[in-house]
């Protein structure tokens, strides 16, 4: 029980402790800033049919327990879902594998620190709600109780799931990063498109929030006097905010059967852990990727040959960067699993077939999105796999290495969106054209600067994938690739932030150099 | 060849120092690298190999400031770190020639040279399989061969033995053998053995600092009329430790045979012949 317990501890302390955690509770708390709009904001969160709750105790704890729900649902996956195999790459796996801990404890330490990483998170968007609170009030009194309820009951027990499903992909998906990233991407749109009706079909909302927007859309019926369906939205919705109307909203009773529910959801969890145990590695990983045969089958040379360096043949200087890109493509080629490729062929498929809008809209950033662990290798690769010794003494590591990286990556991106180029070269969309080409170009300076500033994957996972999802969604803001109207300074500033991401890539790369 | 080390200091956060006022002149030949862990031997080689930066002071190769200008060292340097890794999803020739490239290197008869690099590192009949299923002395030799892919001129191994099997160690002291002949090889090694029967002059190291260099000879000299050796019982032995340097103690017919540094011998003593290791321990133990 004690390792238990340390390993808990441990875990949560390191991963608190280590950057990417930090770039999450600073986005974590300044996305709980707008979780509520202050009161002159042009955007709305929740708005049922034109009209927000005034705001009192019960709306600001409801909605940024909703909200919470899911926006920490959504990244902190990304954040908390290679526990594992941070020990298997520090070796404090093969320590674990050796001691007396069973499978079962050892995942549901794992669980639990991924549990209070997210808690963690949750604590702080709560303190910033309650302050915020104290400064958007319309004049209501402050009830910590309309704010501990929606937050025990809605996003707790949904980020405790959370991190279930973090352990449950390792165990199964543990070498495979990138399906880890499809698959929970398209797990997490489902859940959250489910719409429930009833008490029932309530419990088996993970997220918690469809009771409340329920309840809250019962409400605004009851204003408008009808029982029809009205207009729901949940999310970023820009523009006409100053034409909502108030409602007051007083939170919700919720029903012993729900909390009842809520509380299965954390047994549930608990029980594909128990289910689970049976088939962790317990880090005897190399058999597992069919290493050990591979090299077994060799047979050692019989007479060893000296190396005479005076006989072998000189190489010549060569500064071409031809090579290194070629490697480079090489590398992001085989990273990840092979068959992945049948998915990307298949998206090219769609790309060249599809009608152009909805090739353009939906099917490129999902491709792009299925490349989300190549593109996070990028810059990051050197340091993960400890070669940065290697590179960063390479000949002008900058100007040659850095360069090749990001070239390689704009030529994969690229070459994904060909079929689409191509038509909208065939359409002489040049406008369009230019734009994809220049959001190919920012989608690889993203993952090199994120990698950079970062030196880790993390960030960068986590903000393409909240990219992707708002696009997909149709929000201007998120709409990197332009597949919806834009203003005439769109490209310059699509160029503007390509450059930025761009020189910071190379300036701070330069800057990590100088200071090693 | 000549590279200078000038009064060069490493220093980290809350004012703790890696390297402190150092200095050192290395010419042709092998300098072995001696000290106990902490000493700075891997501060000084990363520093040496431009991946790190001093504090202050010069590092200059051929007059050349290379802490100015990192790529007058990097287009004639071979460095084998101490704690690497590789891509595991390239095979050993992507690999190598991968870091060709890295290093500017390339021609018609790189693959040749790649090829007779693994065939000497016994690497040859698993070259075209990924390295993430090697075992840690195949990727040692990897990055011993990536080291030498393009003709260095100064080559800096970091702990080269690790992982090697006695057969391969003493191919890697023949061939760093032969490297020396037009090449500054620096060597850093815990183990006194496979500094003593190839370098030509030795250098140990503490806290961050040099305490001597010179040819081995000359270091061993320090006690060459101090070594002794004798029989004691366990009990006879932790009183003895407490004012001897012990060097060694190998266990014979129930009594401890036990190997020390002092002044002079206690009764029943022979003398022996010193070695680098005695001195080493003399060294290091006593400053």
């Amino acid at each position: 029980m004690q390792l238990f317990f340390a390993i808990i501890k441990f875990d949560y302390l390191q991963r608190t402790r280590s950057y990417p955690f930090l770039i999450t509770l600073c986005a974590a708390l300044a996305i709980a800033y707008t979780f509520v709009p202050a009161p002159n904001a042009s955007y709305s969160t929740i708005r049922i049919a034109g009209y927000v709750g005034y705001n009192n105790a019960a709306w600001f704890g409801y909605v940024t327990a909703i909200m919470s729900s899911v926006f920490l649902s959504l990244v902190g996956f990304y954040l908390v879902n290679n526990s594992i195999k941070t020990a298997i790459k520090t070796k404090v796996g093969q320590v674990v594998a050796a001691a007396p801990i069973s499978n079962f404890r050892y995942l549901a330490s794992k669980m639990a620190s991924n549990f209070l990483v997210l808690g963690t998170l949750l604590l702080t968007v709560l303190l910033m709600s309650i302050i915020l609170f104290f400064v958007y009030n319309d004049g209501y009194p402050f009830d910590f109780i309309q704010f501990l309820k929606p937050y025990a009951l809605i996003p707790l027990p949904a980020l405790f799931f959370v991190s279930v499903l973090a352990v449950v992909f390792e165990v199964f998906l543990g070498k495979y990063s990138i399906l880890q990233n499809i698959v929970y991407f398209f797990l997490f749109a489902a859940l959250l498109v489910s719409t429930p009706k009833n008490e029932l079909q309530f419990a088996f909302d993970v997220f918690g929030s469809k009771i409340v927007m329920h309840e809250m859309e019962e409400t605004v019926q009851g204003i408008l006097q009808t029982e029809e369906n009205i207009d729901l939205s949940i999310g970023y919705v820009i523009g006409n905010a100053e034409n909502n109307q108030k409602f007051h909203f007083n939170g919700i009773d919720f029903s012993t059967n729900f909390i009842l529910s809520r509380l299965l959801w954390l047994l549930f969890g608990t029980g594909i852990v128990v289910i689970i145990a049976p088939f962790f590695h317990r880090f005897d990983t190399k058999e597992k990727l069919g290493l050990k045969k591979q090299l077994n089958n060799v047979k050692p040379q019989k007479q060893l040959k000296d190396i005479v360096l005076s006989k072998l043949p000189k190489t010549v200087s060569n500064y071409t960067i031809i090579p290194l890109i070629k490697t480079e493509l090489l590398l992001l080629a085989r990273k990840g699993k092979k068959w992945l490729w049948l998915l990307n062929g298949v998206g090219m498929v769609l790309l060249a077939v599809l009608p152009l809008q909805i090739a353009h809209q939906f099917v490129l950033p999902m491709l792009w999105f299925l490349q989300v662990g190549r593109l996070s290798d990028l810059t990051t690769k050197e340091i993960d796999n400890n070669a940065h010794y290697f590179t960063f003494t390479a000949y002008r590591p900058i100007r040659r290495a850095l360069f090749s990286q990001l070239t390689a990556g704009i030529l994969l991106v690229l070459f994904l969106a060909s079929p689409l180029l191509i038509r909208m070269a065939f359409t002489a969309n040049l406008a369009t054209l230019s734009t994809l080409v220049l959001a190919g170009l920012f989608i690889v300076v993203f993952a090199g600067f994120a990698g950079i500033i970062t030196k880790g994957k993390k960030l960068f996972e986590l903000l393409f994938f909240m990219l992707t999802y708002a696009s997909l969604n149709g929000l201007y803001f998120a709409d990197y690739y332009g597949s919806l109207p834009h203003g005439s300074f769109y490209l310059q500033l699509l160029v503007g932030i390509v450059l930025l991401f761009g020189g910071g890539s190379f300036l701070i790369r330069k800057y990590h150099l100088k200071t090693m | 060849m000549k590279l200078e080390i000038q009064n060069v200091s490493k220093r980290y956060r809350g004012n703790t120092y890696g390297l402190r006022d150092f200095s050192i002149t290395i010419e042709k030949g092998i300098l072995g690298l001696l000290g106990p862990n902490g000493a700075g031997k891997s501060t000084l080689l990363k520093m040496i190999a431009t991946v790190s930066k001093p504090t202050d002071g010069l590092i200059l190769l051929n007059k050349n400031n290379i802490v100015k200008d990192a790529n007058y060292m990097r287009q004639q340097l071979g460095f084998l770190p101490q704690d690497f890794g590789v891509y595991p999803n390239l095979n050993a020739y992507e690999f190598l020639e991968y870091m060709a490239a890295m290093k500017g290197v390339g021609g018609k008869n790189l693959r040749d040279r790649i090829s007779g690099l693994l065939e000497g590192l016994n690497l040859l009949d698993t070259a075209k399989k990924p390295i993430g299923g090697y075992s840690g002395g195949m990727k040692q030799r990897v990055g011993i061969a990536q080291a030498l892919l393009n003709q260095p001129k100064v080559v800096i191994f970091d702990e080269p033995t690790v992982g090697l099997d006695p057969e391969e160690r003493v191919r890697f002291r023949n061939l760093i053998s032969e490297l020396a002949n037009d090449c500054i090889v620096v060597l850093s090694s815990h183990i006194v053995s496979d500094i003593d029967t190839i370098a030509d002059q030795v250098a140990v190291m503490k806290n961050g600092s040099l305490l001597t260099k010179g040819p081995q000879e000359g270091i061993t000299g320090l006690v060459s009329d101090n070594v002794f050796e004798t029989v004691l019982d366990k009990e006879q032995l932790s009183i003895f430790k407490t004012n001897h340097l012990v060097v060694s103690t190998t266990r014979k017919e129930g009594a401890l045979k036990v190997r020390y540094i002092a002044n002079g011998p206690i009764e029943n003593s022979i003398k022996q012949q010193a070695n680098l290791e005695d001195a080493y321990l003399y060294l290091t133990k006593t400053n």
